[in-house]
């Protein structure tokens, strides 16, 4: 039971990736459809998706230092 | 994973990247600074008045008259985290390691930022408000500023680590021609960052420092309302 840290650190990532992949793409698909329709808009609208992605990006990461203080254990 | 015989000395190389870092962007300023021109600017000069005007008008952005005190700041935090994740380009073997990699730099980067919001908007507001701010109307909103600090701290640990991690784990299976493509998505990466940093220390400090003054404004136009109904009363009454 002890060696299944080894596949751990991959199972800690791995359901935060696809779930933060879908988030930002709807993220992106829906300011990349807003800038087509207004592109006056497009500064703010590219501003708005980056900030939203980098929240959307702080769960993985988080995922993610989980899994470099598995891997350290190993 | 990094080279060995360096790992007890790493950090060493972290304090010496970073100040290295820090005094090139001094040597940049006190060059960029000397014999400014007027009219149109040239070379050196045009790249970085871009910078700071991009940055001037961030800070305009936030509808505040102190934009002496939060471009700097800014420009700082943008300058500083930007060219410690492009270190990692360079060709250069204990020069390479970003600083931004390890936690302890970016946890300090983001408790600067955390602080310096407060201490800024306690100069803009005074003692009281600014502290009245962490507390009302729910003492949650102290909670939220702890994850400030590990959300902007982790955010940029967790990129540029990853990123280097996997740049030196590739370069060890493959070291031809495959690491540069990790190189040049780690360059979007590094830039995207460094702005992502600054966008949202940027969004802290304005929800910090508006939070009283839209009340104000409403008052504001409330007032401008009826006294524009007044006048429109009297020229009613003038009329008839």
């Amino acid at each position: 039971m002890k060696d299944l840290i080894v596949v751990a650190p991959a199972f800690a990532v791995m359901p935060a990736a696809i779930g933060a992949a879908w988030a930002m793409s709807h993220i992106s698909r829906s300011a990349i459809d807003g800038m087509t329709r207004q592109p006056e808009m497009g500064g703010q609208l590219f501003t708005a998706m980056l900030i939203g992605n980098a929240l959307v990006e702080a769960l993985v990461i988080y995922c993610l230092v989980i899994a470099l203080m598995l891997a350290g254990k190993i | 994973m990094l080279p060995v015989g360096v790992q007890h000395a790493v950090p060493y190389i972290v304090i010496i990247n970073f100040a290295l870092v820090a005094a090139g962007l001094m040597v940049f300023g006190m060059i960029a600074g000397r014999n400014l021109q007027e009219g149109a600017p040239q070379g050196l000069q045009n790249f970085s008045e871009a910078i700071v005007e991009w940055l001037v008008g961030q800070a305009r952005k936030m509808g505040d008259c102190r934009v002496n005190l939060v471009a700097p700041y800014l420009g700082t935090f943008f300058m500083l985290i930007i060219m410690s994740n492009l270190l990692a380009m360079l060709p250069i073997p204990l020069l390479r390691i970003p600083p931004t990699s390890f936690y302890s730099v970016t946890l300090g980067l983001a408790l600067t930022a955390v602080f310096g919001n407060i201490v800024i908007s306690t100069i803009h507001k005074g003692i009281l408000p600014a502290l009245k701010h962490l507390v009302w109307p729910n003492p949650i909103q102290l909670i939220s500023e702890v994850s400030d600090v590990l959300s902007l701290s982790l955010r940029l640990f967790g990129n540029i680590g990853g990123e280097f991690m996997v740049s030196l784990l590739v370069a060890r299976a493959a070291p031809v021609g495959i690491p540069l493509i990790v190189h040049a998505l780690g360059l979007i990466a590094a830039v995207l960052q460094a702005l992502v940093f600054t966008l949202l220390t940027s969004n802290f400090l304005a929800s910090g420092l508006h939070h009283e003054e839209k009340k104000k404004k409403r008052r504001g136009e409330e007032v401008e309302q009826r006294e524009e109904e007044a006048c429109a009363a009297t020229v009613a009454v003038e009329a008839a």
